[in-house]
């Protein structure tokens, strides 16, 4: 980990570096329209401005990952987002829909994000960045990050190929891998030694203890009834499904005749069973995909964002994907090199978890 | 009218079993003469690395009350490694219904094709098992 302190004003030149020495084709990062903070994908310098305004602005949107899902092209594209972003998109690497060699994954500090329509609602009071203390001001305003995020255990930049992360007022830009070490030297930078300052982990030990007290809070779906309760209001849009960064199968099973019986079809099931439920398969659905996501799920809270009933679904989806994670004590988006764990086994394990 | 007497709770089971070891095993306690209940509706699979889970999700949607997996012994798969990648993926659906007080209904055991007491020893423990559970809770339901 080598990279240098950058003032706020000089990340300008780093990010128009990084196209103008064509270390990648094109750059996906924020920027700012009006009090609203959206992604743009810019090839251009000049339309560029004070990035330092945004890339640290607390506001989700959608997952920066779910643009880049399945491009399959030798052009390289730099990925500038938040820490929940980027480990999508390594565990699309993973799931081969994105390549290695063709993103220059640039990780930004978060200290949690708001809603976007919240942060433009509020974004007098908010601004271009915040800290733990203005957190904690606005959560007494009755404004609040999303549960997502409160519940975040890795806000701190620490994965992909650039970190840029925020120490102290100051701008530390590191490369964590050979590209992004070389991505550094093409622009310029010098590259010192600082591994050290960058770990902070008593800072990160802060976030976690606090993400778990959070977590702990949330109402618990511990039963079945709990379950048809939580999803009654399910219209089965599939939004959830289309805004998640790892959800990437080309054709999904529910759309498809078994997963989406119509007509004839449900006819039979009705008679088959006195009576169902329309839109069919809402339950099915929801568990297959919560089975589909499992190991994958980064937690980003994309989901309950794109629920247009207002399904707190960051209760269901990355809660119950955490219990499976801990299974396989796999961390989603961690290390690019660790396979996926349906797809690697040992030959003595879980006997305990089949019976 | 009149109920004479209150039925008794018959369970459903839905097995999912492999060519090569459980479906022969369950093939040789029957030609054996093994006795076992007869709740279980074999469905047969070439190996339990086909095995879906939404397959088992299904199945308790539509009213199973117990799901049952069976494989070839770790390390004796017939395709080498498929039921090391289905213990994993068992494992992981398990951990999912375990939060909703489903996962006690789906089971899975690595029955031999020369393990016919072993598969008729099971679906006895699991019947019997089940019956203790009641019937799924899923299974009024309009779904």
């Amino acid at each position: 980990m080598k990279g240098t302190e950058l003032s706020f004003e000089d990340l300008g030149g780093f990010f128009k570096g990084l196209l103008e020495n064509k270390v990648v084709d094109a750059l996906i990062m924020p920027y700012r329209v009006g009090n609203k903070v959206s992604y743009m994908l810019v090839r251009n310098t000049n339309k560029i401005v004070s990035p330092a305004s945004v890339i640290f602005a607390p506001t989700f949107g959608v997952n920066a990952a779910n643009v880049v899902k399945g491009w399959l092209i030798d052009e390289k594209v730099g990925i500038v987002a938040k820490p929940c972003e980027i480990r999508a998109a390594i565990e699309l690497i993973k799931l081969k829909q994105l390549k290695e060699e063709s993103v220059l994954l640039i990780t930004v500090d978060c200290s949690g994000a708001y809603k976007n329509e919240v942060y433009a609602a509020h974004y007098a009071e908010i601004g271009d960045m915040v800290d733990c203390a203005k957190l904690k001001e606005l959560e007494s305003k009755g404004i609040s990050i999303r549960e997502a995020c409160a519940i975040c255990e890795h806000r701190l930049a620490d994965i992909g190929d650039i970190v840029i992360a925020r120490m102290n007022g100051k701008i530390v830009v590191a490369g964590l891998t050979e590209m992004g070490e070389a991505a550094l030297s093409a622009v310029g930078l010098p590259l010192e030694d600082n591994t050290k300052d960058l770990e902070r982990k008593e800072e990160k030990e802060r976030i976690v203890a606090e993400a778990r007290q959070q977590l702990e809070k949330l109402p618990k779906i511990s039963s079945l009834e709990d379950l048809e309760e939580f999803l009654r209001d399910c219209i089965l849009c599939k939004n959830c499904r289309d805004v998640c960064p790892v959800c990437y199968c080309k054709e999904c099973f529910f759309d498809q005749p078994l997963g989406k019986p119509a007509g004839g079809d449900l006819l039979n099931l009705a008679e088959l069973r006195g009576a169902i439920e329309v839109p069919a398969n809402q339950l099915l659905y929801h568990l297959t995909r919560v089975y589909h996501v499992c190991t994958t799920c980064v937690a980003c809270g994309a989901c309950e964002d794109a629920c247009p009933k207002g399904i707190r679904l960051t209760r269901f989806y990355p809660v119950l994907a955490e219990k499976v994670q801990e299974i396989f004590k796999y961390v989603p988006g961690k290390d690019v090199k660790e396979p996926l764990p349906f797809t690697t086994y040992e030959e003595e394990e879980l006997e305990e978890c089949l019976r | 009218m009149e109920v004479a007497k209150k039925e008794e709770f018959v369970p459903k089971i839905v097995g999912f079993t492999c060519n090569w070891c459980t479906y022969a095993g369950a093939d040789l306690a029957g030609t054996s003469r093994k006795e076992y209940p007869p709740n279980i509706r074999i469905i047969r699979l070439m190996c339990s690395g086909r095995l879906d889970p939404m397959f088992v999700l299904k199945a308790l949607l539509g009213g199973a009350d117990g799901v049952f997996i069976g494989g070839c012994h770790p390390g004796e798969c017939h395709y080498i490694k498929g039921n090391f990648y289905a213990r994993r993926r068992i494992a992981a659906l398990r951990t999912i219904l375990k939060q909703f007080g489903l996962d006690n209904r789906v089971r899975s055991e690595w029955i031999s094709a020369s393990e016919g007491d072993k598969f008729a020893r099971m679906m006895k423990e699991m019947a019997e098992e089940i019956k203790k559970l009641g019937p799924n809770p899923l299974k009024g339901k309009i779904l």
